[in-house]
């Protein structure tokens, strides 16, 4: 059967009602003469909450309640995984910016002036404020449990032997800071009580079926009478995994019975919501002459701040993908992350692996130089291939893109070196520089299966029911490019029902380049059981036996009997019956141990490869990223133009950091002090796309959404680096960084320059 | 701690037809007024409650704040000119084109669009894009009120970082400069962390004639490395009279960062901003000698 929904570009599903402005985002929603809420936050580190004096407050004309921890029926504590960031504070605050009580108001301005009138009496307590502190042995605890989240080991072989063996030895410190989501929509959303009397919120979200979890355990109620429904979201990147506003407006909600509503300012956004991991990594690789890695010895130490949300994910997947996309025989590997009372970090596009791969990567261009083989000879040399294994021991059986990426990019590299020469202006330096990386699809060795179903309705409707959070990357128009091939109806005549709990079943969360991948499968799994049960109706309705019938085309026909071929919604309205496909689906992964880290994390790996060519003011320290030349192995491209555009949003972003964003707790505030990529700053994007087909992705495909940004940095500070001959080994790039090592520069670097 | 999201203290509005009116509607609010231009500094402060004003008079209407008229030998730039009108004039890039191009690197189409020349003098930013440019221009504002007129030269327009020396009931008019001759030599560089709506980290205005092969008649500011704008005499009387070779260039571009050290004192950023401002001010002056070059 030809295949006609995959592979092109059809226009995004939800790309209409967006550039019409006609979709609507938290802050747009509507809901009848809704109270407005406030937060009281925490101005301090870290402190003993002695008393939360509301009565001045209560008396703000137009406050109708105020809400604190003492409303919780429920349970206190949220968290993905480890549940320990209360709702509302009411013994202790760890942060700045920790809730501590509600006020709802008739109005925002009566909001906001009770809030100014809620008066926290603490009790001071000594703050830590950077990891290493933190594990000093009579530090401060933060938590009950220790100051120490998570320690992880991934070891193979024999390092010291490895070391031995090596020829050369490189060993750095690389530093990554603070980095926040910057999505373009501030948390909003409005909470109300539908017509069967749940509990309703809906807002900006990426995994509502959690977010109903957290709520149904923070109001004591069953699942049921909970209902989240994801509004149009602008981006999410991670920062929308956690519990921002649900438990908010739900509370309100559950105690007011009335509509509520809460819409985040952009400085309270940048206060309270989650940040990238700032990662500290000591780094030692060694090498054989002839470009065999014999060795990789790394120890990763996290900032995970106040609360725990993903930092164990964040320690985990570094250290698993610590090797990059090569082939080590000897590794050990040590991450570790620590509470402070520093703002919280969480999950951002890539879970630690983007900071992972900027030291990879540097030591491989390290390496690379030390031994005089070209960067990408050299990767090349020890580049994953189908057999190898990987640092936790897992077999890759098919599906392994890294060493064609880096061919195509080679490619280009070899043309880009034949014309480009240093400019004309002798402060102004050219380089030319590579990033590569893999990435695990899914969550790392544990269970992350998603749902979906399909119907036909007796009136011949088609309705694709799915509890994925479209976010802005494209699952909504690729789940149902999936299910309209796989049907053989057209999209058009598909109706998507999406990420409200009281429809969808649990599809886990838009997060680890996971959706296209675990959904699309469960969707197509859904498919094959609706068309069982089509065929076997249809057998019984045309009185003809079930397996010389199938599917094609939307319609049942007869192996045998060209004349037999009836629509498959005929079925449905003829028989006046309902169809029901459900499918699930859970990559078939093998848990890491405890003590080694081996194991089977992931059932595909997505691969990439970047070129950066950058032009740096060595006067200045500014640096102009000119090209990005961007390859990536998705297995299959289900929806090419959406991927390239996740590529160039992923470069974007890639540039901020490398080059700008940085997020200084007490000094950041909003898009003032907090600069990202404008349109000027953003390169000419080459996006190239390998398809190397995942035997068990749908249609082949793997995922892209974090893959797209994580090689980006890695190869403009390896550019960086060619350019001036100095080495960078702490994000971002900043102007006075790259000053500072254009001074220590001894202008020796230029690996690949004729001119 | 709150955050506010789009609340303003709220106030009044008066948009005025005629100078007479917008000074007694100032003179009347005894400092309790604010006027606003573009509003690009202004509503940030009122969100940020820095400002509570009980009035804001709209100087946008007023005939006498608007255009660019040339006259004899005067440019004079209405206050409420933007940012793009002043870019795009032919007769500031013709007679003051150090201005021009300033203008023209401020923030963003949108910003350029609203925000005016008068808004950014009153504002005083020490990073503010026109002023280093007009103060080579050796402009000079028109400021009056209800009560008097007078002319005063940007520099002395200017109090402390983000303090005008305006009083509460005083609207700057206009802004003049002599056209400058058809052999001036200019050259405005700016630098920041992005290409666009980023403040300067720093910036520089310079300009020059060359007269039997000596620097004549040498100004030069830099942006946002001292408190308050300025120039900076000692690096201009040190080029003046002599003959702008390589040599003579280098030194006084240690003069500029010895300048601003004097002036701003050792901080934190000094030792990037050092070196830095020494290396514009090189490609300033190269590239307005490269200027004199063609004129000839
Ligand atoms: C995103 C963004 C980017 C920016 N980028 C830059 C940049 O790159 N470079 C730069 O220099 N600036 C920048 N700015 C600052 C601002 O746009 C400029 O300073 C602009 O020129 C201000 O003009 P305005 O008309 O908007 O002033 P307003 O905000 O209207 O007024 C500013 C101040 O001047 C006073 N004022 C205005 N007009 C008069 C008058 N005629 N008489 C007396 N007082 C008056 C007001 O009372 C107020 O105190 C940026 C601002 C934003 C928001």
């Amino acid at each position: 059967m030809p295949i006609k929904q995959i592979g092109i570009d059809i226009p995004k599903v939800d790309a209409n009602n967006k550039v019409r402005g006609v979709a609507q985002f938290g802050a747009d929603l509507s809901v009848s003469s809704p109270l407005h809420l406030k937060v009281v936050r925490s101005t301090k580190h870290h402190a003993k909450v002695i008393k939360i004096k509301t009565e001045e407050a209560s008396r703000v004309k137009g406050v109708e309640r105020i809400f604190t921890a003492q409303d919780i029926p429920g349970k206190h504590l949220v968290g993905t995984i480890t549940k320990d960031q209360p709702v509302l504070v009411s013994d202790r605050v760890r942060y700045v910016g920790d809730p501590l009580a509600i006020v709802a108001a008739q109005t925002i301005e009566a909001a906001e002036e009770a809030v100014k009138k809620v008066e926290i009496l603490y009790e001071d307590l000594p703050s830590v404020h950077t990891p290493e502190e933190a594990l000093k042995p009579h530090a401060p605890l933060i938590h009950d449990h220790g100051n120490l989240l998570i320690e992880f080991q991934v070891v193979k072989g024999d390092v010291v032997a490895g070391f031995k063996e090596a020829e050369v030895i490189v060993e750095e410190l690389y530093e990554t800071t603070w980095v926040d989501h910057a999505y373009m929509e501030p948390d909003a959303g409005i909470g109300f009580m539908d017509e069967e009397g749940r509990v309703t919120v809906v807002c900006p979200s990426q995994n509502v079926h959690y977010d109903q979890k957290e709520v149904a355990g923070v109001l004591s109620l069953p699942l049921e009478k909970v209902r989240i429904i994801q509004c149009a979201t602008g981006g999410g990147f991670g920062g929308r995994l956690d519990i921002t506003v649900q438990c908010l407006l739900a509370l309100a909600t559950y105690h007011l019975k009335r509509p509520v509503r809460i819409v985040y300012s952009r400085e309270e956004v940048f206060d309270v919501i989650s940040k990238r991991h700032p990662l500290t990594i000591r780094y030692k690789s060694g090498a054989k002459k002839d470009g065999r890695l014999t060795a990789i010895e790394v120890e990763i130490l996290g900032d995970t701040g106040a609360y725990a949300s993903y930092g164990a994910t964040v320690g985990i997947r570094s250290a698993v993908h610590a090797t990059g996309p090569y082939q080590v025989p000897n590794i050990k590997v040590r991450s570790r992350m620590a509470y402070t009372n520093n703002p919280w970090s969480g999950a951002m596009r890539g879970f630690g692996v983007p900071q992972i791969a900027f030291a990879h990567e540097s030591q491989m261009d390290l390496l690379a130089k030390a031994i005089q083989m070209d960067p990408i000879d050299f990767r090349l040399k020890n580049a994953l291939t189908i057999g190898s294994e990987t640092a936790t021991g897992q077999s890759l059986m098919a599906s392994v893109g890294i060493g064609e990426s880096l061919r195509r990019v080679k490619t280009w590299r070899d043309q880009l070196i034949s014309v480009s020469c240093d400019s004309p202006r002798p402060h102004l330096r050219r380089g030319i520089g590579i990033g590569s990386m893999w990435y695990g699809i899914g969550n790392t060795g544990i269970a992350n299966p998603s749902t979906a179903q399909i119907e036909i309705l007796p009136n011949g409707e088609v309705r694709l029911l799915t509890g994925v959070a479209d976010i802005g990357q494209g699952s909504d128009t690729v789940l149902l490019q999936m299910a309209s091939e796989a049907l053989g109806v057209p999209i058009q005549e598909i109706k998507l029902i999406r990420a409200d709990t009281a429809f969808t079943t649990d599809a886990g969360a838009t997060s680890a380049s996971r959706q296209t991948y675990i959904s699309g499968n469960a969707v197509l799994q859904a498919i094959r059981h609706l068309k069982q049960e089509i065929l076997r109706e249809a057998a019984s309705f045309l009185q003809e036996d079930e397996a010389d019938l199938f599917v094609e085309d939307g319609e049942v026909r007869h192996r045998k009997k060209r004349c037999i071929s009836l629509p498959i919604r005929e079925i449905a309205k003829r028989t006046q019956k309902r169809f029901k496909g459900e499918g699930s689906y859970d990559p078939e992964t093998r848990k890491l141990d405890p003590q080694t880290g081996q194991g089977a994390p992931y059932a595909t790996y997505a691969f990439a490869t970047h070129l950066a060519e950058v032009e740096v003011d060595t006067e200045t320290g500014k640096v102009k990223v000119i090209r990005v030349v961007a390859c990536h192995d998705v297995g299959k491209a289900i929806h090419p133009q959406n991927i390239v555009g996740q590529i160039i949003g992923g470069v974007a972003m890639g540039v901020g950091f490398a080059l700008m964003e940085e997020y200084i707790p007490g000094e950041t505030t909003s898009f003032v002090n907090y600069l990202i990529p404008t349109s000027k700053d953003v390169p000419e994007v080459i996006p190239i796309l390998v398809e190397d087909r995942e035997p068990s992705g749908p249609f082949g495909a793997k995922g892209v959404g974090e893959p797209a940004l994580i090689p980006s940095a890695p190869a403009i500070l390896n550019a960086i680096a060619d350019a001036i001959g100095e080495r960078i080994y702490h994000l971002p790039a900043n102007l006075e960084r790259v000053l500072e090592a254009v001074k220590k520069s001894k202008r020796g670097g230029k690996t690949w320059q004729p001119c | 701690m709150t955050y506010c999201v789009d609340m303003i203290l709220p106030f009044d509005y008066q948009t005025p037809k005629t100078l007479k009116e917008a000074c007694r509607l100032l003179g009347e609010a005894k400092g309790k007024a604010k006027v606003i231009a573009g509003g690009t500094d202004l509503v940030i402060r009122l969100r940020n409650e820095e400002e509570k004003p009980d009035l804001l008079v709209d100087v946008t209407c007023l005939e006498e704040l608007k255009g660019i008229e040339e006259s004899d030998g005067t440019l004079s730039i209405g206050a409420t000119v933007t940012h793009s009108e002043i870019s795009d004039s032919s007769i500031v890039k013709r007679y003051g084109s150090v201005l021009a191009k300033a203008a023209s690197q401020i923030g963003s189409p949108q910003i350029r669009n609203l925000g005016t020349i008068g808004g950014n003098i009153i504002n005083a930013s020490p990073a503010a894009d026109t002023l280093p440019a007009l103060m080579v221009l050796n402009a000079v504002g028109r400021v009056v009120s209800s009560e008097s007129e007078r002319e005063v030269p940007v520099r002395q327009l200017l109090e402390s970082p983000y303090k005008s020396a305006l009083k509460p009931d005083e609207l700057l008019v206009r802004i003049q400069f002599k056209k400058l001759s058809q052999d001036t030599c200019c050259s405005f560089h700016r630098l920041a962390r992005r290409e666009a709506m980023a403040i300067a980290r720093m910036s520089l205005a310079l300009l020059f004639r060359m007269r039997d092969g000596n620097i004549s008649d040498f100004r030069f500011s830099p942006g946002a490395v001292l408190p308050v704008p300025d120039r900076l005499e000692e690096v201009e009387t040190f080029l003046e009279g002599r003959s702008p070779e390589e040599d003579l260039l280098r030194a006084a571009a240690c003069k500029v960062s010895e300048a601003i050290v004097k002036r701003s004192g050792i901080r934190p950023s000094t030792s990037y901003k050092a070196p830095v401002i020494e290396a514009l001010f090189l490609r300033a002056m190269r590239e307005a000698m490269q200027q004199c070059q063609s004129n000839k």
